[in-house]
């Protein structure tokens, strides 16, 4: 049997969006769901074979090309897959910069051997990636970056340090970005790499979050060695590349948060009609809720508007700042609502209670990361002033 | 047989004519040139002279009226020809020609014998007015009585109240003024669109023109980001639009309703924060930022945006059917 016919895809006839409702319904149960409160926190092996049963069942991988594991469907198709998995309790992936950021960038610039090794990989959930880009002296401004890239006969030599790596210490791949040249080259001589973390010389230290995970890493490069056959793209036009493969990225990537901010919505309004005593405290809210879900359906249209100028073959360029801004922003506002809510029940509340309460504090707590990462609300707004208004900065 | 009609250069085309209706001396005048443009007949059947066109091509015209502050009952227009095609032909021929001129009281009900929110009834031959039932009757404005429109905050496209009287001329039934309604809401939503990206055209073109400490307003970043968010507001109209009138998985009602709420919310503020970018020009009579200010606030209440939102709410409250909520016991 092939890799590939291994795979189940939605049975002609029914449509994808039901036989992922139907899928979700069978295989979403225990720890693994994210609308309850669990004794016993779901453990990364859970979730990682959780992720490998959403490939073979055809949820994820849906863009990518059958050769690598891919299901070689459209964004049309994963968008009606996305839906579905928003609207459902479903943790976010444990591997998303994999297959959200390291796999299209894999796939835009690198060489067959390249993509057969890493894609196929990253889908069947054998190799989890961090992004190793952000340095304490280069967050927005990436172009400061200051990690050094030096040939050696045999490859590279990477010395510096990266920050806020998400999920590192549980990664097996970093995509790395680094410069041949120095600091003040500024976007030149950049070179991305994929680096295995357990390579001599890389040591990872975890930092705490304000959620109180230890998803946040700091990387140490020191003398790292890394093969030739590990660099993506030569130096420069891979970096080129890259940004353009970032650019629809911000717009695409985990594409069913309008659908998932609903859901968040949904549960907290259903948990507390369980309750007379919390829907006396949900009620006040009620326009300001109400509000918020004209927001979701906005920003439906601020995804469902880019994904159709992809699929007809549009550009999106920074017009992805908008639904980066507009969501992140939204989803606070929701989540500092839902915790004036949640934190007043009274005590001891139990069952769906407990349940919402545990998740809009995480939800809370989450969404202050939201206008950070991913570019800073500040960013999108000077990208949206300087490339879209095209607003000058002298007379 | 139009389906080769692109809705955009239906824009372009509406521009022009809107252009020249600046000049028309009064509603009557701007009719006729918008008749004889055939832009009052978009969606309204041939038989009265009308394109039969639907309703993402009337879009192009509300928002290009929107923008251009028309002074002119567009919404009512293009749906009255429409819906009294087949009872009234005559009359809605008079209407797409623009030789006849009718309106909506959109807030009050015939049996409180006041209804308000009626653009430019004071020149109008024919009002439509609602009833407690859900249906509408079209009455004779002459047969009306008690028209004011001195509460009316719209400078270009003034609303009045008025007592209904008895000369009836058609009558709609429930799910004709259904369809009107949310119809309504799509063609609103697009003229509070077009007004809030004139006013954000009129904000950038100041701050770029406008130099302060030897820099345009332009370079200074509060003024930066206060002009993108802006931008997001009314890109968000933009798309929010798109989608109403495509085939959203969820269905079109509350893709609409969201549209309209939306703009409705967002609309007012854009020219709100235009106003504060001209600073004391803004606040002049002269500029037309608090005529946009205007035409805005006063479609919001006659689209009933408020109450909308409390619609929303109160649905919300009752409850999601999500299956993943379903082993919840609610309370009473």
């Amino acid at each position: 049997m092939t890799a590939s016919s291994a795979l189940q895809t939605a049975p002609s006839g029914r449509s994808h969006a039901a036989h992922a409702r139907d899928w979700l319904a069978e295989n979403l149960k225990g720890r693994l769901r994210i609308d309850r409160a669990h004794e016993i926190p779901v453990t990364l092996q859970e979730l990682v074979d959780f992720e490998v049963g959403m490939h073979a069942a055809g949820l994820a991988g849906i863009t990518w090309p059958r050769a690598y594991a891919g299901h070689g469907l459209t964004l049309r198709e994963h968008l009606e897959i996305n839906r579905e998995i928003g609207l459902a309790p479903v943790p976010n992936s444990v591997n998303s910069i994999g297959k959200e950021l390291a796999g299209p960038i894999i796939l835009a610039i690198c060489n067959e051997t390249q993509k057969a090794e890493y894609l196929p990989a990253i889908l069947k959930m054998q190799a989890i990636w961090c992004q190793g880009f952000s340095e304490p002296g280069a967050g927005s401004d990436l172009a400061g970056l200051r990690t050094r890239a030096e040939r050696t006969a045999d490859g590279w030599r990477i010395n510096g340090q990266k920050i806020w790596t998400s999920g590192a210490s549980k990664s097996q791949r970093c995509l790395l970005l680094a410069r041949t040249g120095t600091a003040e080259d500024r976007h030149k001589g950049l070179v991305l790499f994929a680096v295995r973390m357990d390579t001599p010389g890389l040591e990872v230290r975890e930092i705490r979050s304000i959620d109180g995970h230890r998803h946040f890493c700091e990387v140490f490069f020191n003398d790292v060695i890394v093969d030739e056959a590990d660099m993506l793209g030569a130096p420069d036009e891979g970096w080129a590349a890259a940004t353009r493969v970032l650019s629809i990225e911000r717009a695409t990537n985990r594409m069913y948060r309008s659908w998932r901010f609903q859901s968040e919505l949904e549960h907290l309004i259903d948990a507390c009609r369980t309750d007379a005593r919390a829907m006396a405290l949900l009620t006040p809210y009620s326009r300001q809720l109400a509000q918020i879900r004209v927001e979701v359906e906005l920003l439906k249209g601020h995804v469902e508007t880019l994904v159709e100028t992809l699929l007809s073959g549009g550009q999106i360029g920074p017009r992805g700042s908008f639904p980066k801004l507009y969501w992140s922003e939204s989803h606070q506002r929701f989540a500092q609502i839902g915790w004036e809510i949640v934190s007043r029940f009274p005590p001891g509340v139990d069952g769906p209670l407990r349940d919402i309460r545990a998740r809009m504090e995480a939800v809370y707590f989450a969404s202050r990361a939201e206008t950070i990462y991913a570019g800073t609300t500040e960013i999108q707004l000077d990208i949206i002033a300087g490339r879209i208004l095209k607003l000058q900065k002298a007379a | 047989m139009h389906d080769d009609l692109d809705p955009a250069e239906f824009e372009d085309t509406a521009r022009a004519v809107m252009a020249s209706c600046a000049g028309a001396a009064d509603v009557p005048a701007r009719a006729r040139l918008l008749g004889e443009a055939g832009l009052l007949g978009v969606l309204a059947p041939q038989a009265t002279g009308g394109l039969d066109l639907p309703l993402r091509y009337a879009v192009p015209v509300c928002r290009t009226g929107g923008q251009a502050l028309l002074g002119f009952p567009l919404i009512e227009t293009l749906l009255l020809a429409r819906l009294l095609a087949d009872e009234s032909p005559d009359l809605a021929t008079g209407l797409v020609a623009g030789e006849t001129l009718a309106t909506i009281a959109w807030t009050g009900v015939v049996e409180d014998e006041i209804v308000g929110g009626a653009p430019v009834a004071r020149v109008a031959d024919y009002v439509l007015c609602f009833r407690r039932d859900g249906g509408a009757l079209l009455l004779e404005t002459a047969a009306c009585t008690d028209l004011d429109e001195t509460l009316s905050i719209d400078v270009d496209t003034p609303d009045a109240a008025l007592r209904p009287g008895a000369a009836q001329v058609a009558q709609l039934d429930v799910a004709a003024v259904a369809r009107l309604r949310a119809d309504a809401k799509i063609l609103r939503a697009a003229c509070v669109h077009g007004s809030a990206a004139q006013c954000l055209e009129l904000a950038v073109e100041h701050a770029q023109g406008r130099v302060q400490f030897g820099r345009p307003l332009s370079a200074y970043q509060a003024l930066r980001h206060r002009l993108s968010r802006d931008a997001l507001a009314v890109e968000t109209m933009r798309n929010a639009l798109v989608r109403a009138l495509s085939e959203p998985a969820e269905g079109p009602a509350f893709a609409r309703d969201a549209a309209w709420l939306g703009a409705a919310q967002a609309g007012p503020g854009v020219a709100e924060s235009a106003i504060q970018v001209l600073g004391g020009m803004g606040f002049t009579w002269e500029v037309p930022l608090h005529r946009h200010l205007r035409q805005m606030r006063t479609q919001a209440v006659l689209g009933a945006a408020v109450e909308g939102l409390d619609d929303l709410a109160a649905h919300l409250l009752n409850g999601s059917n999500s299956p993943w909520n379903g082993d919840f016991h609610h309370v009473a």
